[in-house]
């Protein structure tokens, strides 16, 4: 009785661990694949903000590029779309509006300010285009836009 | 929600393994004792809540604690198996990881200075070596036990740990080391921090080695090797090590008994198998009586192997789980190191850098040192499977290194 148990529940063993060994490459994969998707789609239609500081420089988590295909808001908090943990950010920093394939930003009452090519803006919506250059706390960003 | 099911999945062939070990041994010991249920349940237990924990409060990488539970679990139902009293302590020793893996990782993720602390590490190391030469107690040939009570420490373990914050602290602040304006017969001489780092390594594996621990003793070596290598060390350094490393190699063969034996057993184990080869031969036995399924748990003789519950548990997983499951331990160990070297990679302080590979290279070479022993690859040194074998000291440092990883898993 407990033989034949054994023999027959050796063979379903083995092939439990070979699915556990499996479920874990395929979740390593899709984490490598979702961080390559994550460039490979960059350079693709969407318009996107590429940090101009030199990453490994700064002492807190920040992503090398934000694509803007859609509305974002940015900040220090966690509800914000890109959370960066700058002490010179505010909570809720900033925000980025896309209406009719154009680019707006408009500062969201931060105490160290949100500047478009060195000049501070407001709480009005500023277009910006290819080329512009963003300064958010102490990070700033260039915003690639194909036209 | 769907998220957390989607990543809860991995977690499901575990408890299965587990409920499928434990239903099996259940039946194997006649009578039938409740015992086993509840040590089954208790160990599912003490997976499923550490890995909601980790998942929940955001912990940082989960595969690492995912992998390391199936060797666990693999490791404490081969226990059951061989000697009951063994896994019912392996299984407290389990629980005891897992709360020191916790407070480690909570320690170095508040603690910021640990690079600041390379004098601490050198003198925790030394004098463990001092307290196991004067007072501790022969077992099994390796003089390196510490008795507290009823409990004994393997101090080599501990020793292991504090190396590898030395290293990694070293590696970050080398200037540390150099030691400035000694006054020796009038003169003002400085010694290169280089150097003393060197002779500092080389004091610990001598210590070991005086001790008779040759694995730890190799392991050591081996990271060593390897730092001075991935720092981009000039290529006569690393070609002096080497010859270092094999002058003492052939010097410790000439100059000391239990070295030979061990050479000549894995140069044939057949010549003496009733007697020094048995051990080896027994193990090959075992390997080879397995097959490529195994005999099934509970229907081989892993019990004819000596230290079948530490250092040869994968003798007995080969036998019994066959060839395809000691493959299987083996590519975790794989995917962990995996884990490990990215986890390094994407560190960006060089403290966290450094103590990511050390620790990733400790258990890679640990696994390597005692699989390529027991299959007779490489001679045989007595040193523990990582999280499998049986042993507190070897299972809690583990965990505690695993803490520490998780730590720096989760800063990036």
């Amino acid at each position: 009785m407990f033989e034949t148990l054994s023999t027959i529940l050796k063979y379903v063993f083995a092939i439990i661990i070979y699915i556990f060994i499996y479920s874990i490459i395929r979740l390593i994969y899709l984490d490598i694949r979702s961080m390559s998707a994550k460039a490979v789609s960059s350079s693709g239609k969407h318009p996107y903000l590429k940090l101009l500081n030199i990453r490994e420089e700064l002492p807190f988590k920040v992503e090398e590029i934000y694509i803007l295909d859609g509305n974002k808001t940015i900040g220090r908090s966690n509800d914000n779309e890109f959370v960066i943990k700058d002490p010179f950010l505010s909570g809720r920093h900033a925000e980025f509006l896309l209406k009719d394939g154009m680019i707006y930003v408009k500062d969201r009452g931060s105490k160290n300010g949100t500047f478009v090519n060195n000049e501070r803006i407001g709480s009005t919506e500023v277009c910006i285009n290819n080329g512009d250059r963003i300064q958010v706390g102490s990070l700033s960003f260039i915003l690639i836009k194909d036209e | 929600m769907k998220g957390f099911t989607k990543y809860f999945k991995p977690i499901y062939p575990v408890i299965l393994i587990n409920i499928i070990g434990y239903f099996l041994l259940y039946l194997y010991r006649q009578p039938y004792e409740q015992a086993t249920v509840f040590s089954g349940l208790a160990v599912i237990a003490l997976i499923c809540i550490t890995y909601a924990l980790i998942i929940k409060l955001m912990l940082g990488d989960e595969y690492l604690f995912l992998i390391v539970s199936m060797l666990v679990s693999l490791g404490i139902i081969m226990l059951y198996r061989i000697n009951k009293e063994l896994a019912v302590k392996q299984i407290l020793w389990l629980a005891l990881g897992i709360a020191l893996f916790f407070l480690c990782y909570f320690i170095y993720t508040r603690f910021a200075k640990w690079d600041k602390l390379i004098f601490f590490y050198l003198g925790g190391a030394l004098g463990l070596f001092v307290f196991t030469m004067a007072f501790a107690k022969n077992i099994k040939g390796a003089k390196n036990w510490i008795f507290i009570g009823d409990f004994s420490i393997q101090a080599s373990e501990i020793i292991k740990v504090l190396y590898i914050l030395l290293l990694a602290s070293y590696y970050t602040n080398p200037e540390k080391l150099q030691i400035n304006g000694l006054k020796l017969m009038g003169r003002e001489i400085c010694i290169n921090h280089k150097l003393v780092f060197i002779v500092i390594s080389y004091c610990h594996i001598g210590f070991l080695i005086l001790q008779k621990e040759l694995g730890t003793a190799f392991l050591l070596f081996a990271v060593f090797f390897l730092f001075l290598f991935v720092s981009g060390s000039n290529v006569w350094v690393m070609a002096i090590n080497a010859c270092i490393a094999s002058i003492g190699g052939v010097l410790s063969y000439l100059l000391m008994n239990h070295i030979r034996v061990r050479v000549d057993i894995w140069m044939n184990p057949w010549a003496d198998i009733s007697n020094r080869g048995y051990q080896v031969a027994q193990s090959l036995f075992a390997i080879g009586a397995g097959g490529f399924f195994g005999t099934g748990l509970g229907l081989g003789r892993p019990d004819l192997i000596p230290e079948v519950h530490s250092d040869f548990i994968f003798s007995a997983i080969c036998e019994e789980m066959g060839v395809f499951g000691g493959i299987a331990v083996i590519f975790l160990f794989f995917i962990f190191v995996y884990r490990g070297v990215k986890i390094s990679l994407m560190a960006k302080e060089p403290f966290d850098k450094n103590a990511a590979l050390g620790i990733t290279l400790m258990f890679g070479l640990q696994t390597f040192i005692i699989l390529g022993g027991v299959t007779k690859l490489i001679p045989l040194t007595g040193i523990t499977l990582p999280f499998i074998s049986y042993g507190g000291s070897s299972l809690t440092t583990g965990f505690i290194s695993l803490g520490f990883l998780q730590a720096i898993s989760n800063k990036y």
